[in-house]
């Protein structure tokens, strides 16, 4: 039951809950946790009868457990989080990578560790989105900074989840999941199915080989599945003890998503060329903006995906920029990543505003730290 | 169906051990399955991490082999996604009352239509022999050297108390009302438990002087007592699995809604 | 009908041998290519479905056994004399 196209004016949560509509849901299993239960509440009106199934759980990881399990029924399925619940759930997380079943999760992030600030910002959890399970994985995350943009990154993680067959994140925070703002939903939305075994689909939005992701065998149809999180051949033989067959399991997990960075890879750039940069994401990026839009000495590249690292815009931007400021809501995360990547090209002044306690980062702030950096 | 239709042959022999309860389990299993007459391709399979929890990867169906604990919640997912198939979990004992204890708790209450086989060996096979919340009290283990400490839990009860529309226990030397009760699981709506006392020789048996599966069999029969001849054992409060008596028997078969028929979702026709 | 022991499968459990109420097998005394003690149907013609065709009754053994090694077999002239 998809958004009718229009104009409204909601909370970053519901704009989520939208979005989530409109690419399809059919199955959300949740918990209750501060700020991401508007997303559960608003998925418990729309998800009835023959729309959908709604469930609250017993804890996060029955959530994300039913949520896989949906998915191989064939329905998009997602859940929604926060800090806690989002490390509950990281066994579970990596079985989705293990096992290459597409699903959702929103996590809204809060001031951590632990139970920390329930109703206030941070950006604490971008490197757990990558690294929180054991193992080698590959997965995709989006960071929404509006509440335009929790509808179209919703949509989004649900396409890639689909089209690469891994687990997609919508990396919102207490701020744009709380704020309201203008959506605008378009007369045609792209969305994307995943790739079903044994069904003749078309071809633009599998430009992806069969090597790198396999047709999806639907639980039902008679493709006598089986599914585990253990080392397993093509032909799902199981073999852990098979040094070549993991090899070759978790480098292919990797390289189906490392290979389509440039498919997957969104962001926003202001002032291309300038030689003082700041690169953010999410609210972080909210004070950045501003300073952006009114000095023309200042570019800002906004990453609106997160993971797989948005390597080739960061060069970019680093090549011709001499110094660089990362504002983000951590004491430093994507800071690293980002700062390996403009020194290999040759921007050597690399710095952190780093801003913790729940609330982004202001214009003065931004402008006080850029002049001390010697911009300005 | 001939049982290496609904075995995947090219799996055979299997990796259990030499007089596991498995099998016995799995034997039955094909026996209700096949006389009830569900189509294999209409149902699909669930199981945890654990020896018990590979079965479902032996049958020529769908199956979903999960996380630790945690097959109830993949299979209510996969169940209410797609109402019209039949699902059904196997699990162990430390997969289902230790780890899984909430899940299944829950499961029980929410009443999803499923059945769920706990084959119940009273320790962590697969990891060498750990006590498990079934673990007699006493009995020997590999990490209660001294004799456990802990009293065990009774999982049908538990089942019973939380909501299940059907729960049974039996062991696996009593094949035929195992089948018997695997029929009527396999055929009823809502949540059905069938718990299963089996052997694990090889890591229970062999450290409480019973090496021999022969003799574990023996000590089932000797400890089992029919629930009819029995009092309630939680109201009992007695050391009731293994050691003192295992009550075997239909536990509960009522018919409380089933979470389908609760959210008016398509159910299975 | 008469029960045969698939060597290729019996782990030589001897839960067959034990659960028997007809005592038809015993534990083997020789080594299959598996490298099990397999058990052995040393009296096949004690078992209830000896002689017997269509609905088969008792089947303990078949339904016991961990190994699937258990099944039945139609019976020669021969062995439905005895």
């Amino acid at each position: 039951m998809r958004t009718p196209p229009g104009e409204y004016f909601l909370q970053g949560n519901e704009a989520c809950v939208e979005g989530a509509m409109t690419a399809g849901v059919r199955f959300f299993a949740g918990y209750p946790i501060t700020p991401s239960t508007e997303i559960a509440e608003g998925l418990s009106h729309r998800l009835t009868g023959k729309n959908g199934v709604f469930l609250q759980m017993e804890d996060e990881i029955a959530c994300i457990s039913a949520v896989v399990g949906a998915s191989w029924g064939g329905v998009k399925s997602m859940t929604a989080t926060s800090g806690p619940g989002f490390s509950l759930m990281q066994e579970a997380i990596g079985y989705a990578a293990m096992s290459e079943t597409p699903i959702v999760i929103v996590n809204v992030m809060r001031g951590g560790p632990s139970t920390g600030q329930p109703t206030r910002a941070s950006q604490g959890d971008v490197m757990q989105t990558k690294y929180g399970s054991h193992g080698d994985y590959q997965v995709i995350a989006f960071a929404p900074a509006s509440v335009q943009e929790m509808f179209d990154l919703t949509i989004d993680s649900f396409n890639y989840a689909e089209k690469y067959r891994v687990p997609a994140f919508l990396l919102s925070d207490a701020e744009v999941g709380h704020m309201r703002g203008l959506l605008k939903v378009p007369e045609t939305v792209n969305i994307v199915d995943r790739k079903e075994k044994g069904l003749k689909r078309p071809d633009e939005a599998y430009d992806v080989p069969d090597e790198l992701v396999r047709p999806f065998p639907t639980f039902g149809k008679g493709h006598r599945t089986m599914v585990t999180g253990m080392t397993h051949t093509d032909t799902n033989r199981i073999e852990p003890e098979d040094t070549k067959v993991h090899t070759e399991l978790v480098r292919r997990l990797s390289e189906k998503v490392l290979k389509n960075r440039k498919d997957i890879n969104k962001w926003e750039l202001m002032c291309p060329d300038s030689k003082t940069m700041i690169i953010s994401y999410g609210s972080a990026a909210l004070g950045a903006k501003e300073i952006a839009a009114r000095d023309e000495t200042v570019g800002l590249l906004r990453l609106k995906s997160l993971w797989p690292f948005p390597e080739e815009p960061v060069y970019e931007v680093a090549k011709k920029a001499s110094r660089i400021l990362v504002c983000e809501m951590n004491l430093g995360m994507m800071y690293w990543e980002i700062k390996r990547v403009a020194l290999e090209a040759g921007c050597r002044n690399v710095e952190l505003l780093s801003k913790i306690g729940g609330e982004p980062p202001t214009p003065s702030e931004v402008r006080h730290k850029l002049r001390s950096m010697g911009a300005t | 169906m001939d049982i290496f239709e609904f075995y995947r042959k090219d799996r055979w022999p299997h990796v259990f051990c030499p007089g596991c309860g498995n099998g016995t389990v799995m034997n039955c299993f094909y026996r209700a399955f096949n006389e009830v007459g569900l189509p294999l391709d209409g149902t699909v399979f669930v199981g945890g991490i654990g020896c018990s929890s590979r079965v479902p990867l032996y049958i020529n169906s769908d199956a979903l082999h999960t996380t630790h604990g945690r097959a109830i919640a993949f299979a209510t997912g996969l169940k209410l996604s797609r109402p019209e198939l039949k699902v059904v979990v196997f699990t162990g004992d430390g997969d289902l009352g230790a780890i899984g204890g909430n899940h299944f708790i829950n499961g029980c209450r929410r009443n999803v239509d499923m059945t769920v086989v706990c084959i119940n060996n009273n320790i962590y096979g697969m990891t060498g022999g750990q006590a498990s919340i079934t673990t007699p009290h006493d009995y020997l283990s590999t990490t209660t050297p001294m004799g456990n400490k802990e009293y065990p839990f009774d999982l049908s009860e538990i089942a019973v108390a939380a909501g299940a529309n059907y729960v049974a226990r039996w062991t696996t030397r009593h094949v035929h009302e195992l089948t018997r009760s695997l029929k009527t699981a396999l055929q009823k709506k809502g949540f059905t438990f069938v718990e299963v006392v089996s052997q694990c020789p090889t890591n229970f048996g062999r450290r409480n002087k019973m090496a021999d599966p022969t003799a574990m069999l023996e000590w089932f029969k000797e400890s089992s007592v029919r629930r009819d001849k029995s009092k309630t054992a939680a109201a009992d409060h007695a050391d009731l699995n293994i050691a003192g008596q295992v009550t075997i028997g239909e536990f509960v078969d009522r018919n409380r809604e089933c979470y389908e028929e609760l959210i008016g979702v398509e159910k299975h026709g | 009908m008469k029960p045969v022991i698939n060597l290729k499968l019996c782990k030589g459990c001897n839960i067959c041998v034990y659960i028997c109420p007809k005592k038809c097998y015993t534990r083997g005394a020789d080594i299959s290519e598996m490298g099990y003690f397999a058990a052995v149907v040393s009296s096949p013609e004690k078992c209830y479905n000896h002689n017997r065709e269509g609905k088969l009754i008792c089947e303990l053994c078949v339904l016991s056994c961990p190994d699937q090694a258990i099944s039945w077999h139609p019976e020669t002239e021969e062995e439905k004399k005895k």
